[in-house]
Protein backbone atom coordinates (compact mmCIF):
# COMPACT_ATOMS: atom_id res chain seq x y z
CA UNK A 1 0.00 0.00 0.00
CA UNK A 2 1.09 3.27 -1.25
CA UNK A 3 -0.10 6.28 1.51
CA UNK A 4 1.25 9.10 0.56
CA UNK A 5 0.46 12.41 2.48
CA UNK A 6 0.74 15.90 1.51
CA UNK A 7 1.94 18.29 4.01
CA UNK A 8 2.57 22.24 3.70
CA UNK A 9 1.70 23.82 0.13
CA UNK A 10 3.44 23.12 -3.16
CA UNK A 11 5.57 25.55 -4.70
CA UNK A 12 2.95 26.74 -7.08
CA UNK A 13 0.25 27.56 -4.65
CA UNK A 14 2.82 29.88 -2.66
CA UNK A 15 3.54 31.41 -5.90
CA UNK A 16 -0.36 31.67 -6.92
CA UNK A 17 -1.32 33.19 -3.33
CA UNK A 18 1.55 35.57 -3.59
CA UNK A 19 0.37 37.06 -6.81
CA UNK A 20 -3.03 37.35 -5.91
CA UNK A 21 -1.86 39.00 -2.87
CA UNK A 22 0.31 41.71 -4.80
CA UNK A 23 -2.61 42.15 -6.67
CA UNK A 24 -5.08 43.16 -4.20
CA UNK A 25 -2.23 45.48 -2.83
CA UNK A 26 -1.33 46.82 -5.79
CA UNK A 27 -4.54 49.28 -5.97
CA UNK A 28 -4.24 50.17 -2.36
CA UNK A 29 -0.48 51.67 -2.83
CA UNK A 30 -2.46 53.15 -6.06
CA UNK A 31 -4.18 55.20 -3.78
CA UNK A 32 -1.63 56.19 -1.68
CA UNK A 33 -0.18 57.97 -5.30
CA UNK A 34 -3.48 58.84 -6.07
CA UNK A 35 -3.33 61.19 -3.38
CA UNK A 36 -0.62 62.60 -3.97
CA UNK A 37 -1.67 63.72 -7.81
CA UNK A 38 -4.76 65.19 -6.21
CA UNK A 39 -3.10 66.94 -4.29
CA UNK A 40 -0.40 68.61 -6.63
CA UNK A 41 -3.78 68.87 -8.72
CA UNK A 42 -5.65 70.67 -5.92
CA UNK A 43 -2.45 73.12 -5.52
CA UNK A 44 -2.66 73.89 -9.09
CA UNK A 45 -6.25 74.58 -9.27
CA UNK A 46 -5.38 77.14 -6.33
CA UNK A 47 -2.25 79.02 -8.44
CA UNK A 48 -4.95 79.39 -11.56
CA UNK A 49 -7.85 80.50 -9.13
CA UNK A 50 -5.34 83.37 -7.91
CA UNK A 51 -3.83 83.93 -11.42
CA UNK A 52 -7.99 84.48 -12.51
CA UNK A 53 -8.82 86.45 -9.43
CA UNK A 54 -5.49 88.79 -10.04
CA UNK A 55 -6.29 89.40 -14.07
CA UNK A 56 -10.00 89.79 -13.44
CA UNK A 57 -9.83 92.48 -10.99
CA UNK A 58 -7.00 94.16 -12.41
CA UNK A 59 -9.43 94.30 -15.87
CA UNK A 60 -12.31 95.81 -14.25
CA UNK A 61 -10.57 98.57 -12.23
CA UNK A 62 -9.42 100.08 -15.60
CA UNK A 63 -11.42 102.93 -16.53
CA UNK A 64 -14.23 101.39 -18.83
CA UNK A 65 -12.50 102.83 -22.27
CA UNK A 66 -9.25 101.40 -21.67
CA UNK A 67 -10.83 97.89 -21.24
CA UNK A 68 -10.15 97.04 -25.24
CA UNK A 69 -12.70 94.59 -27.05
CA UNK A 70 -10.84 91.72 -28.52
CA UNK A 71 -9.17 89.05 -27.38
CA UNK A 72 -5.75 88.77 -25.82
CA UNK A 73 -3.46 85.59 -25.33
CA UNK A 74 -0.41 85.16 -22.82
CA UNK A 75 1.73 87.45 -24.28
CA UNK A 76 -0.81 90.11 -24.82
CA UNK A 77 -2.03 90.99 -21.74
CA UNK A 78 1.59 91.91 -20.54
CA UNK A 79 2.28 95.45 -19.56
CA UNK A 80 3.21 97.48 -23.06
CA UNK A 81 1.60 94.41 -24.81
CA UNK A 82 -2.27 95.05 -27.48
CA UNK A 83 -4.29 94.59 -24.36
CA UNK A 84 -2.27 97.03 -21.43
CA UNK A 85 -0.82 99.77 -23.81
CA UNK A 86 -1.20 102.10 -20.63
CA UNK A 87 -1.86 104.87 -19.14
CA UNK A 88 -2.68 102.56 -16.37
CA UNK A 89 0.23 99.97 -15.55
CA UNK A 90 -0.09 96.48 -15.58
CA UNK A 91 1.22 94.05 -13.26
CA UNK A 92 0.62 90.36 -14.19
CA UNK A 93 2.21 88.37 -11.35
CA UNK A 94 4.56 85.64 -13.54
CA UNK A 95 3.40 81.91 -12.75
CA UNK A 96 5.35 78.92 -13.98
CA UNK A 97 2.79 76.09 -15.69
CA UNK A 98 0.30 78.62 -16.56
CA UNK A 99 -1.04 80.62 -19.03
CA UNK A 100 -3.42 83.14 -19.28
CA UNK A 101 -6.55 84.23 -21.86
CA UNK A 102 -8.52 87.16 -21.73
CA UNK A 103 -11.87 88.20 -24.17
CA UNK A 104 -13.50 90.91 -24.34
CA UNK A 105 -17.13 91.84 -25.88
CA UNK A 106 -19.30 94.52 -26.07
CA UNK A 107 -22.50 94.23 -25.08
CA UNK A 108 -24.68 96.99 -27.23
CA UNK A 109 -28.42 98.76 -26.50
CA UNK A 110 -29.57 101.51 -28.82
CA UNK A 111 -25.87 101.44 -30.67
CA UNK A 112 -24.51 102.20 -27.58
CA UNK A 113 -21.90 100.16 -25.43
CA UNK A 114 -24.07 99.56 -22.04
CA UNK A 115 -21.48 96.67 -20.36
CA UNK A 116 -18.48 95.18 -21.53
CA UNK A 117 -18.46 91.44 -21.01
CA UNK A 118 -15.12 90.05 -19.93
CA UNK A 119 -13.98 86.14 -19.60
CA UNK A 120 -10.75 84.95 -18.01
CA UNK A 121 -9.15 81.79 -18.93
CA UNK A 122 -6.13 80.15 -17.19
CA UNK A 123 -4.39 77.34 -18.94
CA UNK A 124 -2.67 75.31 -16.21
CA UNK A 125 -0.71 71.90 -15.55
CA UNK A 126 -2.28 69.33 -13.59
CA UNK A 127 1.12 68.68 -11.79
CA UNK A 128 4.52 70.38 -12.28
CA UNK A 129 6.03 69.44 -15.74
CA UNK A 130 3.01 67.57 -16.76
CA UNK A 131 1.14 67.23 -19.88
CA UNK A 132 -2.22 67.16 -18.55
CA UNK A 133 -3.47 70.72 -19.36
CA UNK A 134 -6.77 71.65 -17.43
CA UNK A 135 -8.55 74.81 -17.64
CA UNK A 136 -10.63 77.08 -15.75
CA UNK A 137 -12.43 80.25 -16.44
CA UNK A 138 -13.90 83.44 -14.98
CA UNK A 139 -17.00 85.75 -15.93
CA UNK A 140 -18.42 89.33 -15.45
CA UNK A 141 -20.11 92.09 -16.96
CA UNK A 142 -18.65 95.89 -16.57
CA UNK A 143 -21.31 98.76 -16.72
CA UNK A 144 -20.59 101.73 -18.33
CA UNK A 145 -20.15 104.80 -16.29
CA UNK A 146 -19.39 106.99 -18.13
CA UNK A 147 -23.68 106.49 -19.33
CA UNK B 1 5.15 -6.32 6.51
CA UNK B 2 3.92 -2.94 5.48
CA UNK B 3 6.61 -0.51 5.72
CA UNK B 4 4.95 3.08 5.86
CA UNK B 5 7.04 5.95 4.65
CA UNK B 6 5.65 8.97 6.27
CA UNK B 7 6.77 12.68 5.40
CA UNK B 8 7.23 14.65 8.47
CA UNK B 9 7.84 18.53 8.23
CA UNK B 10 9.20 20.39 5.15
CA UNK B 11 12.44 19.80 3.88
CA UNK B 12 15.47 22.50 4.28
CA UNK B 13 15.06 23.56 0.62
CA UNK B 14 11.82 23.87 0.40
CA UNK B 15 11.93 25.96 4.19
CA UNK B 16 14.60 28.09 2.42
CA UNK B 17 12.91 28.91 -0.81
CA UNK B 18 9.84 29.89 1.01
CA UNK B 19 11.64 32.23 3.70
CA UNK B 20 13.60 33.98 0.45
CA UNK B 21 9.80 34.68 -1.45
CA UNK B 22 8.70 35.94 2.36
CA UNK B 23 11.67 38.15 2.89
CA UNK B 24 11.45 39.48 -0.88
CA UNK B 25 7.49 39.70 -0.58
CA UNK B 26 7.91 41.60 3.04
CA UNK B 27 10.88 43.45 2.20
CA UNK B 28 8.81 45.22 -1.08
CA UNK B 29 5.91 45.79 0.90
CA UNK B 30 7.89 47.62 3.57
CA UNK B 31 9.65 49.85 1.67
CA UNK B 32 6.56 50.44 -0.62
CA UNK B 33 5.16 51.19 2.83
CA UNK B 34 7.68 53.47 4.58
CA UNK B 35 7.85 55.17 1.30
CA UNK B 36 4.17 55.70 1.24
CA UNK B 37 4.77 57.25 4.99
CA UNK B 38 7.08 59.78 3.90
CA UNK B 39 4.88 60.95 1.01
CA UNK B 40 1.80 61.03 2.49
CA UNK B 41 3.88 63.31 5.85
CA UNK B 42 4.87 65.23 3.22
CA UNK B 43 1.87 65.52 1.55
CA UNK B 44 -0.43 66.21 4.84
CA UNK B 45 2.45 68.83 5.71
CA UNK B 46 2.24 70.62 2.30
CA UNK B 47 -1.45 70.36 2.20
CA UNK B 48 -1.80 72.34 5.79
CA UNK B 49 0.41 74.68 4.34
CA UNK B 50 -1.57 75.36 1.07
CA UNK B 51 -4.86 75.42 2.80
CA UNK B 52 -3.53 78.04 5.40
CA UNK B 53 -2.38 80.06 2.81
CA UNK B 54 -5.55 79.62 0.81
CA UNK B 55 -7.53 80.87 3.59
CA UNK B 56 -4.96 83.52 4.48
CA UNK B 57 -5.39 84.73 0.68
CA UNK B 58 -9.53 84.64 0.46
CA UNK B 59 -10.12 86.18 3.50
CA UNK B 60 -7.78 89.16 2.98
CA UNK B 61 -9.19 89.59 -0.85
CA UNK B 62 -12.70 89.14 1.05
CA UNK B 63 -12.11 92.35 3.53
CA UNK B 64 -9.84 94.13 0.64
CA UNK B 65 -12.91 93.91 -1.74
CA UNK B 66 -15.36 95.23 1.35
CA UNK B 67 -12.78 97.78 2.66
CA UNK B 68 -13.78 101.56 2.28
CA UNK B 69 -12.68 104.90 2.85
CA UNK B 70 -14.41 107.05 6.03
CA UNK B 71 -14.12 110.62 5.53
CA UNK B 72 -11.37 111.83 8.54
CA UNK B 73 -13.26 113.38 11.49
CA UNK B 74 -12.22 117.06 12.39
CA UNK B 75 -9.09 116.44 14.62
CA UNK B 76 -9.59 112.90 14.64
CA UNK B 77 -7.14 110.26 13.43
CA UNK B 78 -6.73 108.96 9.42
CA UNK B 79 -9.05 105.83 8.83
CA UNK B 80 -7.26 105.32 5.83
CA UNK B 81 -5.68 101.34 4.86
CA UNK B 82 -2.75 101.68 6.26
CA UNK B 83 0.27 98.99 5.59
CA UNK B 84 3.16 98.54 7.81
CA UNK B 85 6.03 95.68 7.87
CA UNK B 86 4.16 94.25 10.59
CA UNK B 87 0.38 95.72 10.41
CA UNK B 88 -1.98 96.26 8.00
CA UNK B 89 -5.32 97.93 8.66
CA UNK B 90 -8.50 99.21 6.78
CA UNK B 91 -12.09 100.25 7.16
CA UNK B 92 -15.04 97.20 6.19
CA UNK B 93 -18.19 97.83 5.80
CA UNK B 94 -19.73 95.28 7.63
CA UNK B 95 -23.33 94.87 6.08
CA UNK B 96 -24.68 92.99 9.57
CA UNK B 97 -24.01 95.87 11.32
CA UNK B 98 -24.48 98.70 8.46
CA UNK B 99 -21.69 100.21 9.87
CA UNK B 100 -17.67 100.47 8.68
CA UNK B 101 -16.09 98.73 11.28
CA UNK B 102 -11.77 98.52 11.60
CA UNK B 103 -9.75 95.35 10.24
CA UNK B 104 -6.10 94.63 11.49
CA UNK B 105 -3.89 91.77 10.14
CA UNK B 106 -1.01 91.44 12.33
CA UNK B 107 2.34 89.74 11.44
CA UNK B 108 4.67 88.41 13.91
CA UNK B 109 7.86 87.67 12.79
CA UNK B 110 9.93 84.92 13.87
CA UNK B 111 13.15 82.62 13.12
CA UNK B 112 10.99 79.70 14.17
CA UNK B 113 8.36 80.44 12.09
CA UNK B 114 6.07 83.91 11.99
CA UNK B 115 2.43 83.64 12.91
CA UNK B 116 -0.59 86.02 11.13
CA UNK B 117 -3.44 87.55 13.38
CA UNK B 118 -6.72 89.20 12.22
CA UNK B 119 -9.02 91.41 14.52
CA UNK B 120 -12.29 93.06 13.40
CA UNK B 121 -13.88 96.01 15.09
CA UNK B 122 -14.16 95.24 18.96
CA UNK B 123 -13.67 90.84 18.80
CA UNK B 124 -10.99 89.33 19.61
CA UNK B 125 -7.61 88.75 17.77
CA UNK B 126 -7.88 85.35 15.67
CA UNK B 127 -4.66 83.65 14.49
CA UNK B 128 -5.22 82.71 10.98
CA UNK B 129 -1.40 80.91 10.69
CA UNK B 130 0.05 79.82 13.61
CA UNK B 131 4.11 79.93 13.57
CA UNK B 132 3.91 78.59 9.84
CA UNK B 133 5.46 81.89 8.37
CA UNK B 134 8.45 82.26 6.62
CA UNK B 135 8.78 85.35 4.81
CA UNK B 136 5.45 88.23 4.46
CA UNK B 137 5.11 91.36 2.86
CA UNK B 138 2.52 93.45 1.94
CA UNK B 139 2.73 96.87 -0.05
CA UNK B 140 0.40 99.02 -0.78
CA UNK B 141 0.69 100.75 -5.02
CA UNK B 142 -1.47 104.12 -5.19
CA UNK B 143 -1.31 105.02 -8.93
CA UNK B 144 -2.86 108.07 -10.97
CA UNK B 145 -3.36 107.83 -14.43
CA UNK B 146 -4.85 110.07 -17.12
CA UNK B 147 -6.25 108.32 -20.30
CA UNK B 148 -4.36 110.70 -23.18
CA UNK B 149 -6.78 113.18 -24.51
CA UNK B 150 -9.29 113.43 -21.61
CA UNK B 151 -9.78 116.65 -19.91
CA UNK B 152 -10.38 114.89 -16.54
CA UNK B 153 -8.47 115.10 -13.79
CA UNK B 154 -7.01 111.21 -14.43
CA UNK B 155 -8.23 107.77 -12.84
CA UNK B 156 -6.88 106.58 -9.27
CA UNK B 157 -6.21 102.78 -8.66
CA UNK B 158 -5.08 101.52 -5.65
CA UNK B 159 -3.84 98.22 -5.32
CA UNK B 160 -1.81 95.80 -2.74
CA UNK B 161 1.15 93.63 -3.63
CA UNK B 162 1.46 90.15 -1.28
CA UNK B 163 3.90 88.17 -1.34
CA UNK B 164 3.71 85.40 1.30
CA UNK B 165 5.83 82.06 1.88
CA UNK B 166 4.85 79.10 4.09
CA UNK B 167 6.98 76.45 5.47
CA UNK B 168 6.76 74.13 8.51
CA UNK B 169 10.55 73.93 10.14
CA UNK B 170 10.80 70.57 10.94
CA UNK B 171 9.51 68.51 8.51
CA UNK B 172 10.74 68.09 4.31
CA UNK B 173 7.54 69.58 2.92
CA UNK B 174 7.77 71.67 0.18
CA UNK B 175 7.30 75.36 1.19
CA UNK B 176 3.89 77.37 0.26
CA UNK B 177 4.90 80.63 -1.79
CA UNK B 178 2.58 82.66 -3.29
CA UNK B 179 2.90 86.32 -4.71
CA UNK B 180 -0.47 88.05 -6.16
CA UNK B 181 -1.90 91.42 -6.13
CA UNK B 182 -5.30 92.40 -4.86
CA UNK B 183 -7.32 95.64 -6.65
CA UNK B 184 -10.05 96.57 -4.00
CA UNK B 185 -13.29 97.25 -5.82
CA UNK B 186 -14.80 99.78 -3.23
CA UNK B 187 -12.08 101.59 -2.53
CA UNK B 188 -11.12 102.36 -5.76
CA UNK B 189 -14.72 103.62 -6.64
CA UNK B 190 -14.63 106.05 -3.95
CA UNK B 191 -11.60 106.87 -4.66
CA UNK B 192 -12.76 107.80 -8.57
CA UNK B 193 -15.89 109.19 -6.95
CA UNK B 194 -15.55 110.54 -3.55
Amino acid sequence: MNNTQRHGLSMIEITISIGILALIMLPVFMTFSTGNRNMQLTEAEFRAHTAALELMEQTISLPFKQIKTGEYDDREIKDGQPFAQGPALFKITQTDNLWRELKVEDIKRDNKIVFKKVTVTIKFAAAPNSDRIREFFMKTLVANENL
Amino acid sequence: MKIFKMRKGFTLVEIIIVCGIATVFLGTAIMLFTNFRRGYSRSEGTAILMQEGALFVARLRTDLNNAVLIPDSPGGSSTQLNAGTDSLNFMVYNSHDAKAQPVVYRYLASDIGGSLFRREGTDNERELIKGHVASLTWQTNLERFIVPGSTSSGTMRLSIGLDIQLRIKSGSEKPFALKTSIFPARLNRQLNNP
